[in-house]
């Protein structure tokens, strides 16, 4: 009679021991799996320019109309590049289409998720915003 | 008719077309690639390959082969698709994986292709070749990495063109395309980049701008000559990124890269008023009640002939309809004219003369309702029409003419799409082509004969052709009724036939040949066009032709007729919706008080007469920069107290204005052009206006200001208005030229005498031809950025190398021109075109200015000192 009644708070105790799962948030972050789906990020060369060459197919397959303007330009070698991008994350919906449409692997879903702010402005990413310092693509190679 | 089956489906189609065509026009998919409708079929690239029964036991291509009675095609097997895979396998072995890069994606020909193919890989492999990319030239760039071989581009450079820019060069595997080893012949018209299947021809304005897919397209007129070609415009976001041409692909230089004039700096934006000799900007409401306020002062000091109205063959019909109805109904005169009175006009005068005015009888009464921009008249049986425009030449007709004579005009320069109908009428292997000019111009490389006369001697050469027909045909009858002949063929008496061709400066026999050419044909076409009309004697040059014309002209036969280039796009508009002193619209003439024509207005200026004006509104007409004589017109302007100009931009009569209303060009606007073979086109709004107005809403405004009762929504309105005054429009509708087809024509003529003398007085060793640039319409595609300014950003003096020689002259040095009224300086370029002791100075451009030279002609004697 008493023996699952001991099992029982012999579990309870076990976990008083254990680390909690619960996180300090915002303090500390959960890590997400390598093909979590975040927010849009343009992937940058070594030497530090994007992969981006404008041809717009992200803008063409995105379903909810979250990439707004794509203007490209002509480098000094007769390169296409994009001079401004912006992407409404409002509208994003993560689905990952345009990484899976840009034949350049330009552009990626990376792992930040957080999407709350003050202004809804504030998540209408620019070119710059849309770059990483350091990347953010857990898997850059996945896709 | 022919009876065959595609693919088991019963078909009827045409004798003498193709089984691409017939499988085309039925829905049924061929793939091809080196086919275009464009252009005649090469069958090189052997994907459209069908199976023919009956036939040869092998694959036959379909955009070459005919359609036959009883035969059975079949489209898709297995054994066709396997062969259709391997080939466009073959093509793709070394084609630049460039698509996310190349402007051509998503518009391309071979991405369709390999997709319709089904081909995921390519696996065969060869030689890498490294691509000679060309980047030099500042408007088409090329990429032979892209490029497949189809020859399209070489076939509508050489065949529709007429230019020889591009050429195969190496061959198999290594072929590719080049200039050949000839020095460049390219015109820079850009039509082979809008043939090419792929982007191995790139057009550098429109580079890396958009997408395809998101442009949005509007099909309207394009505005830099008065062929009238419609063309789409493709905009984005309220900027034109390039314009296209997609039936016939064909669009000239100015048309494909003279846009960016619409997104110029220097258009005017704001209404502009003078005030202590510089402009300020102002509103709209304060420039019209200015304009209306010093009108009706004037008007009331001097009465409303006081007000002197010059309409823009840049302007749409409807805005010139109303412009002359605002001078007729409102201020009650007749006092306005046009800037084609020194070309166009004339020419029409001359045509006139000989053939009459347009009319049409017996029509039944206007229709209450019709399409937008649809005759209201009805063409019944029984309706008779007379009059020059039955004489008037269609572009579209032109290649079945079988002999066509130019006379004084460089075709492809002053009129590219007539340019383009001499060439389709070249493949009519009967045709005949007789070009008489004082220089070597493009078509003398396919003329039958070529004319070299002294420059000015139009009239002498005209009288010995005359002289050479009357003796290889003492009894010629002209075709239609035509009075006056005998005493017309006393007036060649003066002279031998051997006098004239010495005076004219060609040889007795060249007389005779082209003589005999123009009486064997069938459809003779007499072209000619602003630079023989431009003389002082332009009016004298037309009665010579159109009496030609007349003579040995077969009206009635498609092809034959008299074809007048005009410069502007409007410039028959002007004259067919009244904008003259002495016609209201449809030619009806105006017995009582005619007003002053344009040269009379500028002589009553001149001496001071009590009916000169006093006041100028000036829809565009550029009077100071496109009138000879310049500064004689700038002094008699600055004798006006007030001045009114309606413009885009800022021109040189506009800079003497007291008021300037900035307008909306053709793409932002609605309305209608005439070409100058009478085609009706449309145009439609791709932009926004951006604060400008369009004409017609100005004029209106200005209208109910002084008193006018004008209530016009939109221009259809307009149009309707004045179609309804045109009987001689019967049954016209977009994209038609007048007369219409189903009428009667009572066509009668009357020979004319004209003045045979050369016009070119003067001691001084050199003559100067005032001409037009290909690249350059009026002074409209010299604003930047205008794409046409990287070809030919200014005017240079073109002489023969020997006269430079002899001057000590080398190209790109200046040269100083004096003639006896002015003298400018000028760069030159050298040019063995020009025969010795000719120049020739194109007159777009501000500086150096042409019309500082001459008189009262296009052609003045000139001395040349090097500076």
């Amino acid at each position: 009679m008493i023996i699952p009644l001991l099992k029982g708070l012999a579990t309870t105790l076990k976990h008083c021991f254990s680390k909690p799962i619960t996180l300090q948030y915002p303090e500390v972050k959960r890590p997400v799996y390598p093909r979590f789906r975040g927010h849009p990020e343009l992937v940058i060369n070594d030497d530090g320019s994007r992969r981006c060459v404008a041809c717009t197919l992200c803008k063409v397959v995105c379903p909810s109309k979250a990439i707004k303007v794509i203007e490209p330009a002509e480098g000094e070698h007769h390169e296409k590049y994009p001079v401004q991008f912006i992407i409404d994350l409002t509208r994003c919906i993560f689905c990952g289409f345009c990484q899976e449409a840009c034949p350049k692997g330009a552009i990626k879903l990376n792992n930040l998720y957080e999407l709350a702010q003050y202004d809804k402005s504030i998540l209408v990413y620019d070119i710059n915003k849309l770059t990483q310092e350091t990347s953010q693509i857990r898997m850059p190679d996945w896709l | 008719m022919v009876n065959l089956t595609i693919d088991g489906r019963a078909i009827q189609a045409k004798k003498g077309q193709t089984i691409l065509e017939v499988a085309r026009d039925n829905g049924i998919y061929i793939p091809y690639l080196c086919y275009h409708k464009a252009l005649k079929p090469i069958a090189s690239c052997r994907i459209c390959v069908v199976e023919v029964k009956p036939g040869p036991p092998r694959p036959q291509p379909a955009c070459s082969t005919y359609v036959t009675e009883g035969m059975e095609v079949v489209t898709t097997s297995e054994r066709l698709d396997v062969i259709r895979r391997e080939l466009v396998k073959l093509v793709l072995i070394n084609h630049a994986l460039d698509c996310p890069i190349c402007d051509k994606g998503g518009e391309c020909e071979l991405q369709n292709l390999t997709h319709a193919l089904g081909i995921d890989r390519v696996d065969y492999e060869a030689q890498v070749l490294t691509p000679h990319i060309d980047y030099e030239s500042s408007l088409i760039e090329r990429h032979p990495d892209r490029c497949v071989t189809c020859g399209r581009c070489i076939r509508i450079c050489r065949d529709r063109v007429g230019a020889m820019a591009i050429h195969f060069m190496n061959r198999g595997y290594y072929t590719e395309l080049g200039s050949g080893v000839l020095p460049l012949d390219c015109e820079f018209c850009g039509s082979c980049i809008e043939i090419c299947p792929v982007g191995a021809l790139i057009n550098k304005v429109f580079k890396y701008q958009a997408r395809a897919w998101e442009l949005e397209k509007t099909e309207t007129v394009c505005p830099f000559c008065g062929g009238g070609c419609t063309y789409q415009v493709q905009t984005r976001d309220g900027r034109i990124l390039r314009v296209a041409n997609q039936d016939s692909i064909l669009l000239c230089g100015r048309g494909r890269f003279g846009f960016p004039v619409v997104h110029s700096e220097d258009r005017l934006t704001t209404p502009l008023i003078k005030e202590n000799g510089s402009f300020r900007p102002a509103s709209w409401g304060e420039a019209l009640d200015l304009v209306a306020q010093r009108f009706q002062e004037i008007m009331a000091e001097a009465g409303p002939g006081a007000i002197y109205g010059v309409g823009s063959p840049r302007a749409t019909n409807e805005s010139n309809y109303l412009f002359q109805k605002f001078f007729r109904e409102v201020l009650k005169t007749n006092n306005l004219d046009n800037p084609g009175r020194y070309h166009f006009v004339r020419g029409m005068a001359g045509l006139m003369a000989v053939f009459g005015v347009s009319q049409v009888d017996g029509l039944a009464a206007p229709a209450a309702r019709v399409p937008a921009y649809h005759s209201p008249y009805e063409v019944t049986e029984g309706a008779t029409g007379s009059g020059l425009m039955f004489v008037l030449g269609k572009l579209a007709d032109l290649p079945q003419a079988d002999v066509a004579l130019v006379v004084g005009a460089d075709v492809t320069t002053e009129l590219p799409p007539l340019g383009w109908a001499l060439m389709k009428a070249r493949e009519n292997e009967n045709f005949q082509l007789i070009v008489a000019n004082p220089r070597a111009t493009k078509f003398d490389r396919y003329a039958a004969l070529s004319l070299q006369y002294k420059p000015g001697a139009e009239r002498l050469l005209m009288g010995g052709l005359f002289k050479a027909i009357f003796a290889a045909q003492p009894d010629i009858a002209p075709v239609i009724n035509a009075a006056g002949l005998e005493e017309f063929k006393e007036s060649f008496k003066k002279f031998s036939l051997k006098e004239y061709a010495t005076k004219a400066g060609v040889d007795e026999g060249q007389l005779k040949t082209a003589a005999e050419l123009l009486l064997k044909a069938q459809a003779p076409a007499i072209i000619f066009g602003t630079e023989l009309l431009g003389q002082d004697k332009g009016q004298e040059n037309a009665t010579a032709l159109a009496d030609l014309f007349l003579l040995v002209g077969k009206p009635g036969n498609p092809g034959s007729g008299v074809y007048m280039a005009a410069e502007k796009a409007n410039t028959l508009g002007l004259l067919v919706v009244g904008v003259l002193p002495d016609r209201l619209p449809g030619f009806i003439p105006i017995d009582k008080d005619p007003g002053l024509n344009l040269e009379q207005m500028l002589e009553a200026l001149e001496t001071g007469h009590d009916n000169a004006p006093q006041a100028l509104y000036a829809l565009g007409g550029d009077l100071v920069r496109w009138l000879p004589n310049r500064s004689r017109t700038e002094k008699l302007l600055k004798k006006l107290k007030f001045i009114v100009v309606q413009d885009a931009f800022l021109t040189d009569t506009a800079k003497l204005a007291d008021v300037i209303l900035p307008v909306a060009i053709h793409v932002e606007q609605e309305g209608t052009f005439f070409s100058s073979d009478s085609k009706l086109g449309l145009l439609r709004k791709a932009l926004p206006e951006n604060g400008v107005r369009p004409d017609w809403q100005i004029i209106m405004e200005l209208a109910n200001r002084l008193g006018g009762a004008f209530k016009y929504v939109k221009p259809a309105q307009i149009f309707q208005e004045l179609a309804a005054q045109l009987p001689v429009c019967a049954g016209l509708a977009p994209g038609h030229c007048f007369p219409a087809p189903g009428l009667t024509a009572k066509l009668s003529g009357q020979f004319v005498p004209f003045e045979q003398d050369i016009s070119l007085p003067g001691r001084r060793p050199y003559t100067l031809i005032v001409g037009k640039s290909l690249q350059h319409s009026g002074s409209y595609t010299t604003h930047q950025p205008c794409g046409t300014l990287m070809v030919t950003p200014g005017a240079r003096l073109k002489m023969n190398p020997e006269d430079a020689v002899a001057l000590n002259l080398g190209a790109g040095e200046t040269a100083k021109i004096i003639s006896s009224h002015g003298e400018i300086t000028a760069s030159v370029s050298l040019d063995a075109d020009l025969p010795p002791g000719v120049v020739l100075l194109p007159d777009h451009f501000g500086e150096p200015a042409a019309n500082r030279l001459t008189l009262n002609s296009n052609l003045v004697r000139v001395t040349i000192q090097k500076m």
